[in-house]
């Protein structure tokens, strides 16, 4: 399995094109989702399906929110410093 | 007798640990914990798919990126011989801008999730092993 892997993963040597505008910040999102995923199965004492949705959610979102109050306040601070 | 028990658990959590470096999620599955081995697979190794989709194995830079590199190494034993192919044509490989960027973050957070899943099956062997011995 470890070579046909290797031999799809090989075959990737062209990238996206992805601009430079702030939209293309975006494609980080799911990364939130990957960390809350990984770190809750790790975590909870025993996973179902329900609680375990509920938990990654609950995780992503608040760490999306807290992404979002930090960005807010970095774009208070400069705009205060520049204006 | 006592001593080849200590021996035989120390081989044990090693053999977890190096299970769950080569495939993302062995190590709990070695513990028969299939679910979480399931997921730790499944949201890894897409996570580092999805970086190589965005950037190119070209992201794999053992010469020019070894910090990201030690992070990368971290989902298999197999980023290496990525790395080895990207190494030998550096010209055909190289990649810039935001796809670099963002496949960088991809492949490098997914290697850091597996180091937190490699820690942690091996605890839960170490757990396993000394609940046994009471």
């Amino acid at each position: 399995m470890p070579l046909m892997l290797f031999s799809i993963m090989a075959n990737f040597i062209a990238p996206e094109n992805i601009g430079t505008d702030p939209k293309s910040m975006l494609w980080l999102l799911p990364l939130t989702a990957a960390i809350a995923i990984v770190y809750k199965a790790t975590k909870m004492p025993k996973i179902t399906a329900g609680s375990f949705i509920k938990e990654v959610a609950i995780l992503s979102g608040s760490i999306i929110i807290f992404i979002i109050i930090i960005a807010l306040a970095l774009f208070g601070l400069a705009w205060m410093i520049t204006e | 007798m006592a001593q080849r028990s200590e021996a035989n658990n120390v081989f044990f959590l090693i053999i977890v640990g190096i299970l769950a470096w080569i495939v993302p999620g062995a190590g709990h599955y070695m513990l028969k914990e299939k679910k979480r081995a399931i997921i730790i697979f499944t949201t890894i190794v897409l996570t580092f798919i999805i970086g190589l989709y965005i950037g190119s194995i070209g992201i794999i830079n053992p010469v020019d990126a070894k910090a990201w590199y030690l992070a990368q190494i971290m989902n298999s034993p197999m980023v290496a011989a990525l790395g080895h192919l990207t190494s030998m044509d550096p010209e055909k490989y190289r990649v810039f801008g935001r796809p670099n960027e963002i496949g960088q973050y991809y492949t490098s957070i997914a290697g850091l999730l597996n180091l937190l899943c490699i820690i942690n099956a091996v605890y839960l062997a170490h757990l396993r092993g000394t609940k046994a011995e009471v």
